[in-house]
């Protein structure tokens, strides 16, 4: 059994050498200096991050007491988030309507076949497109972000959601059939807290997602932290980019732990030993 | 005698092969029927094709109870939402009996907390069901028919893993329902359950049900005992 499984996995990495082979024609010379043109330009022009984005811009003045809340990073990083936040709700909610409608134990497969390609085919333009036509349709700023990251959280959160419906224990959903609960009383009082844990997981994983993709969509126009790190990357500004994607990394991170905290409430790990903030960054000693 | 509220004419019940074939059985309301043979031979099969979950291969079967909550099913493996309460678990029962009005809220927690008392799981309401050890769980899964108070239950070999004052509690619940008219149906493995709640038993043997009641049963057992 081991053995089958390094010869899965050699072949697997056999294919994929090949395929980039063929990609780049066998020229590997490309490669040839390549870590040493990372390492000039991480330590000439992205080292030392520049910290000034999180002091408070020159205009317009600071009405705060605290200069850090007038700052680029903050004020970017926190309209990001309130995209990202405001998207992954009205997503996800949307995402758990068509997922219902997806997903092939819970309807009959004329309905669901019909919904999955709809799915497929919001996912299938990325964020940045979706954005992209958003503020051709609506302008600049964070409503073309709002509408841009829901489609596309419908889209991914949907497929995930439907997915986890139809992985989960068929007993629980024959007893209900059985005794004549509706389908959406089914849905909302069986499949729903049923798959709590994977729901809750997938809804804090798109959350972070929203906020990492909230830099791309930016960049076009779409509001938040990318709009910055667009207008910094125009004029050169690489170690005030780097600094503003530490802080991107330290929410993504906070995010996470979030997650873990929030999930520790539904799943039977959480029932044994719930974290506590503190044992979410350092491993508690075992009694 | 009161009409009956199942009856299953040469019905034949399996997946792609027929497991049992033939079956012509009538159920009326306060029968206890407890249906044994061996593993593999068709008893959950047969139950879950009354519970309208597996067509049957051929015949026909007419149940005579309201389409909604009319029918109580414990599965093998209880169907218990494991990551929601245990009131929620239970209400679920109660909420397919009771329509839309002012206090369908106070019926259903009524209805709810009155199942769980005569189980002797009211202290275990708001805990997750994932919590509790599986004889609680089963009694979780009674409680909810109890809650549903339908016109048959079926039941998978709910009585397993319960020892013998559990059984008798459980059992006790489900005699209330059975007082009231529900008829039962249960797959059994132990014998002794059998004689003991049972009023008529199903014997599945080769592809074929016979339909006994529990003095037939009993004089073939302690006959094949004497053999």
């Amino acid at each position: 059994m081991k053995y089958r499984l390094f010869a899965i996995i050699f072949i697997l990495l056999f294919l994929a050498w090949n395929t980039l082979n063929g990609l780049i024609e066998g020229d590997w010379g490309r490669l040839e200096g390549g870590f040493e043109n990372l390492s000039v330009f991480f330590s000439e022009s992205m080292w030392p991050p520049n910290w000034s984005v999180l002091e408070a811009r020159s205009y317009p003045v600071c009405e705060s007491d605290i200069e850090f809340f007038c700052s680029v990073g903050y004020i970017g990083m926190m309209e990001t988030i309130k995209i990202a936040f405001v998207a992954t709700i009205l997503g996800f909610i949307g995402a758990l309507f068509f997922s219902s409608l997806a997903a092939r134990n819970l309807v009959p497969l004329y309905v669901a076949i019909p919904v999955r390609i709809l799915l497929s085919a919001t996912r299938s333009l990325p964020s940045l497109i979706w954005a992209i036509l958003f503020v051709i349709v609506i302008g600049f700023g964070p409503l073309s972000g709002v509408l841009a990251m829901t489609f596309y959280t419908v889209g991914y959160l949907g497929k995930l959601q439907y997915e986890t419906f139809e992985g989960m224990a068929n007993d629980s959903l024959e007893a209900s059939r059985a005794m004549g609960l509706s389908r959406s009383s089914i849905l909302l009082n069986v499949v729903i807290p049923e798959n709590s844990n994977h729901l809750l997981s997938q809804l804090m994983f798109m959350f972070e997602y929203n906020v990492r993709h909230g830099t791309v969509i930016g960049i076009v126009g779409a509001g938040g932290i990318g709009y910055y790190i667009s207008t910094y990357l125009k004029f050169l500004q690489y170690e005030k980019v780097f600094a503003l994607l530490i802080l991107i990394f330290v929410v993504v991170v906070i995010i996470d732990l979030l997650s873990m905290m929030v999930r520790s409430f539904v799943n039977d790990e959480g029932d044994v030993r719930r974290p506590t903030w503190l044992n979410l960054i350092l491993t508690p000693k075992e009694k | 005698m009161a009409d009956s509220i199942l009856t299953l004419k040469n019905l034949s019940v399996g997946y792609d092969e027929p497991l049992i074939t033939n079956i012509n059985v009538e159920v009326f309301p306060g029968e206890i029927i407890a249906i044994l043979g061996p593993s593999g031979i068709g008893k959950t099969t047969l139950i879950r094709t009354i519970s309208g979950l597996v067509r049957p291969l051929s015949g026909s079967f007419e149940l005579k109870v309201e389409k909604r909550g009319g029918l109580g099913y414990i599965p093998q493996r209880l169907g218990l939402v494991r990551h929601a309460t245990v009131a929620h678990n239970v209400s679920l029962g109660a909420r397919t009996r009771i329509g839309f009005s002012l206090n369908m809220w106070k019926e259903r927690s009524q209805r709810t907390m009155e199942a769980l008392r005569m189980l002797g799981i009211a202290d275990k309401s708001n805990e997750p069901v994932r919590r509790l050890s599986g004889g609680q769980q089963r009694r979780v899964a009674t409680a909810r028919t109890l809650a549903q108070r339908p016109q048959l239950m079926l039941a998978d070999e709910f009585l397993g893993e319960l020892d013998h004052s559990n059984v008798e509690i459980v059992f006790k619940a489900v005699q209330t329902l059975v007082e009231n008219g529900t008829a039962v149906i249960m797959v059994e493995h132990h014998d002794d359950n059998a004689q003991l709640f049972a009023t008529r038993i199903w014997n599945i043997k080769d592809d074929t049900l016979e339909d006994l009641s529990l003095e037939q049963w009993n004089n073939r057992s302690h006959g094949g005992e004497e053999e």
